[in-house]
């Protein structure tokens, strides 16, 4: 549902005249409008709707005889409000005893100490006497609600917002309130831990110190510590992110709400994987390989041999870039290689590149869509992509579009996705098949004959009709949310003619709360594409001089010796790129391997030459580029840990090197002739981007952005995907834990993924597989192991396998088709 | 315009214009005289001064010196639960508080927590009491002791265990009533 215009109203509050939105509660109302603050537990308007549990908010309402609740009452015109009389003061002064009448009082222990609302309502509110001798309610306490998640439930004033988070916002349905009256408690159902991927944030819903986070246990206090912020850039959510430092380390992230962005909601990877800055795993010195092991060295003689040895090799040089570099990092990084290494082989793209005009086509500013449109949208199409794995806060984003504002989910997707239970039409077709799928669905909605590509899709034609037919009936503004991974591999580029194709049949461009919305792999996808990391296009999807390879085709080219080195740009190919085994060879037959990395992942730890250490996000300077478009400035939290020194400089130095006499000097220069040099973001500057990031789609300098082609396009007849015949179709997904962050956190460790095997109930009873059995997958003498994991809603003919993975990597797998069997 | 003094101004009255004869002899030694009294009747009341540091002026009880952390005297666990509750309140931020965690195997204090860090930078305390004020389980106290001087400043920082341990009972207190 399009977004509701609101009216305002006058009413009046303890004798002011104030004006506010009609029918918005007269608690946010008297805050927002009439800087008067109705005192509130359970009301937090980011959960839903009011409950009114725990009647701390009565006021008077002229005209009611009975006090009401602030958090409930939505404000009408001429509303007569008194929060002040003593009959209020009355009631609140009581409410508040009652509510401490079983609260321990053991704020010198708690962790809530000094940032409580409990505490700030005590003694704003409150009576400060206890009338109360009588001995308290007692549990066990602490007790683990999860590993990361510590219940005191004595603290607790069963003001449901946890219950209700779990229930409402991330829809996972596992806490639940036991018992009744007095002894009632939280808990999951079961018994179970509560793991769930946004579990953390009932630590910060909780307005007590009931839900503590258990690596924050007893760290530090308010007045400890500092809060500083910047942007999480573990996943394309880019969700704004506050970091709690205490003596230049990192010990807590919360979130920072922006309406744009994430909702006020951050995921456990992007809560709890701070605490990978702080390991003795990072690296945190310049690495050299000395005798076939990687030692600690100097800056000095790192800088030295690297610039030696990319001196050498140039013209023979490629350069791949990993999601979490940044918009400075990448202009560097291309400008080094293009016109300091005469080489254009540089790539971001893990799935192979599209042609440029279809690049600008679907980046152009009329077809954006933005992530609030997601929620007001009349409908949202999500296609190839599983949003809690590849952007986990949109998951949320669209779950409250469903539950608030009537939003209609489609999802088609290959692998099961999470929506599908909040979807109108969940549609599946085969692993690898978007482009056939896309290209049925914009026969269905031309009209033209579906069945053909819709069986070499895999998929269900009624059900692609059913979904063009409903995308055509639910309205006019339609959010595509779309994955890179529907336009990679070899028909990408159909598949982006297609998805073009589709947008300009329901008539996307240039309406506003409708557009495509497509998530990248990397964290950064589209600000590395918007500064001209692909072979194919410079700064500003500008056409480069000469094009280069794309990442498949500088493994190739490595593996065939007409590449001599690489550099690795906060990424491992054979972590986050597919075809590992040739990569295995190309990382192999390469001279140089200069990589900056964290950690000693598989390919840096065996294959680099030199290593430079990477920054954390905490640590990072510069600007990145959310999906829908929007510029967010990085700003560092803490000092660089160890020896290390910025990405930016370390790139700047290389350049000064091998002959480029610019001086750079900070990162704000880079900065500033980055955004120069691309003419879309023309006038954008560090203080316009500002704390809230700014949408260079929506600037009139938007307009620069190169138009690409146009829709619509002719589809040439889709390959049908491989038949089963016996064998199972591969399909991959990456996991939401999958990133060395997350294995070297302590408190994360758990959730690191090992192989899963996701397939059908009636393959895995077919090939005598178990759930929870281990089995092996194989492919052309080469084979995975892993867990099964039976599902009730895979498709009968495919087996879904993770990627991104140290070890057992779907990527080691070419397919189409796969053998399972049981180890 | 001329001033006029008013009701409440004070006459100045000088001295004698014109010095010279008996009057002149007695201020010259009378007086002199009479001043010495004083100081030779102070010869007979005895030492005043007290030979610091051999000896030392007894300290009132409620004397702000040096702090003491204490320990519950059944079970030798520390008051102290690490709230930093001293470190908010002290207002030349000379406390620093590091918190941890109470486990079976390692019980340090009664709650759940105890301060794995405790210190306290005596070079920049002022002695205000505020901490002892601000600590809700009377784990921190004013002692009596002001004798802190060192040869160094790094040694001023002192830590729990410095705090923890019965100090040297080097100053005197003043007994009831004293």
């Amino acid at each position: 549902m399009p977004r509701p215009v609101a009216q305002m109203v006058t009413f009046t509050l303890n004798g002011q005249e104030v004006t506010a939105p009609e029918n918005a509660i007269l608690a946010d109302a008297a805050l927002e409008h009439g800087n008067v603050e109705i005192p509130v537990f359970c009301y937090e308007p980011k959960i839903g709707g009011p409950v009114g549990a725990c009647r701390m908010c009565l006021v008077e309402i002229e005209g009611i005889p009975k006090l009401q609740a602030g958090c409930s009452v939505p404000v009408k015109d001429g509303m007569v409000v008194h929060t002040d009389t003593p009959r209020v003061r009355e009631a609140q002064e009581a409410v508040l005893e009652f509510i401490l009448v079983n609260h321990p009082l053991d704020c010198p222990v708690c962790d809530k100490g000094g940032e409580c609302p409990l505490q700030d309502k005590s003694f704003g509110w409150g009576d400060g006497i206890s009338r109360f001798v009588e001995p308290k309610r007692h549990f066990e306490k602490p007790l683990a609600l999860s590993p990361l998640i510590a219940i005191d439930r004595e603290r607790c004033i069963l003001c449901y917002r946890c219950v209700r988070f779990s229930q409402e916002v991330s829809e996972d349905h596992q806490l639940v309130l036991q018992e009744r009256g007095a002894h009632a408690f939280v808990a999951t159902f079961d018994g179970h831990p509560y793991v769930a991927p946004f579990s953390g944030n009932i630590i910060e819903l909780c307005p007590v110190g009931a839900l503590t986070s258990q690596p924050y246990r007893f760290r530090a206090r308010p007045w400890d510590i500092e809060q500083s912020g910047s942007i999480c850039t573990l996943c394309p959510a880019q969700c704004n992110v506050s970091f709690t430092v205490r003596d230049d380390r990192v010990l807590r992230v919360l979130q920072r709400d922006h309406e744009g962005v994430d909702d006020g909601w951050l995921c456990d990877k992007g809560r709890f994987a701070y605490q990978a800055i702080h390991v003795d795993e990072r690296i945190t010195q310049p690495l050299l390989r000395d005798g076939g092991e990687l030692r600690p060295v100097t800056w000095e003689l790192a800088l030295e041999t690297a610039a030696a040895a990319l001196g050498r090799g140039r013209g023979r040089t490629a350069a791949l870039a990993g999601g979490a570099a940044t918009n400075e990092e990448g202009w560097l990084l291309q400008g080094l290689l293009r016109d300091s290494l005469d080489s254009a082989d540089i790539d971001s793209r893990a799935g192979g590149t599209l042609p440029l005009d279809l690049h600008q086509a679907l980046g152009a500013p009329a077809l954006q869509a933005s992530v609030p449109d997601l929620e007001f949208a009349h409908a949202v199409l999500v296609l190839g992509t599983e949003p809690v794995d590849d952007a986990p806060v949109l998951d949320l984003r669209l779950r409250k579009g469903v539950r608030r504002h009537g939003l209609q989910l489609f999802t088609a997707t290959s692998r099961p996705s999470a929506l599908d239970e909040r979807a109108v039409l969940a549609v599946r077709y085969a692993p690898g098949a978007e482009a056939a799928f896309v290209a049925a669905l914009d026969a269905a909605l031309t009209g033209a004959d579906v069945a053909g590509p819709a069986a070499a899709a895999g998929a269900d034609a009624d059900a692609v009709r059913a979904l063009a037919d409903g995308l055509r009936a639910a309205g006019e503004d339609i959010v595509v949310l779309w994955g890179e991974r529907v336009c990679s591999g070899a028909a990408g580029a159909d598949a982006a003619r297609g998805l073009l194709n589709v947008a300009a049949r329901l008539g996307l461009e240039g309406r506003d709360g409708a557009g495509l919305l497509g998530v990248p792999d990397g964290a950064n996808g589209r600000g590395l594409r918007e500064v001209g990391v692909l072979p194919n296009a410079a700064p500003g999807l500008a056409a480069p001089d000469t094009d280069g390879r794309d990442a498949a085709g500088i493994a190739a080219a490595l593996a065939a010796g007409e590449l001599t080195g690489v550099y690795l740009l906060r990424t491992d190919p054979l972590v986050d790129l597919a075809d590992t085994p040739l990569w295995e060879r190309a990382l192999e037959k390469a001279t140089t391997v200069i990589a900056h990395a964290s950690f000693l992942t598989p390919g840096i730890a065996e294959h680099a030459t030199v290593v430079f250490p990477a920054e954390s996000h905490a640590e990072k300077e510069g600007t990145v580029v959310h999906p829908d478009g929007r510029l967010q400035r990085l700003r560092p939290a803490i000092g660089r840990q160890g020896e290390t020194r910025p990405e930016w400089q370390v790139l700047a130095e290389l350049r000064r090197a091998l002959g480029n006499d610019e001086r750079l000097l900070t990162c704000s220069m880079v900065t500033a002739r980055m955004l120069e040099s691309i003419p879309f973001y023309a006038g954008l500057t560090l203080d316009t981007i500002g704390a809230d990031g700014t949408r260079w789609t929506e600037r009139p300098q938007g307009a620069a952005a190169p138009a690409g082609a146009a829709a619509p396009f002719d589809l040439p007849a889709p390959a049908p995907a491989a038949s089963p015949n016996g064998r199972l179709r591969l399909g991959t997904f990456r996991s939401i834990w999958a990133s060395p962050e997350v294995g070297a956190s302590p408190a994360l460790k758990f959730l690191h993924p090992r192989q899963r095997v996701e397939l059908a109930p009636g393959d895995a009873e077919r090939l005598g597989v178990r759930h929870g059995s281990p089995v092996t997958v194989a492919c052309d003498g080469r084979s995975v192991t892993g867990i099964a994991h039976v599902r009730a809603s895979a498709p009968e003919g495919s087996v879904f396998l993770e990627t991104a993975i140290a070890a057992d990597s779907a990527a080691e797998l070419d397919g189409p088709l796969v053998e399972v069997r049981p180890a | 315009m001329t001033w006029t003094p008013g009701p409440d101004q004070i006459e100045v009255v000088g001295g004698p214009s014109k010095a010279g004869g008996a009057g002149g002899l007695y201020r010259a030694f009378g007086e002199t005289l009479r001043g010495l009294k004083t100081t030779f009747m102070q010869a007979t009341e005895g030492v005043t001064t007290v030979q610091y540091p051999e000896e030392k002026i007894p300290v009132y009880p409620r004397f702000r010196g040096r702090h003491r952390l204490h320990t519950f005297e059944d079970t030798g666990l520390e008051k102290c639960v690490g709230c930093s509750l001293c470190a908010a309140a002290c207002p030349s931020d000379c406390i620093r508080v590091v918190a941890a965690e109470n486990t079976p195997e390692n019980r340090v204090s009664a709650g759940e927590r105890y301060a794995a860090v405790y210190e306290i930078n005596l070079s920049r305390c002022i002695f205000c009491g505020y901490c002892e004020i601000a600590c809700p389980f009377d784990a921190i106290t004013m002692g009596h002791d002001y004798e802190m001087s060192d040869y160094n400043r790094s040694d001023l920082i002192f830590t729990k265990e410095m705090l923890l341990a019965e100090p040297l009972e080097r100053t005197p207190l003043r007994a009831e009533g004293e």
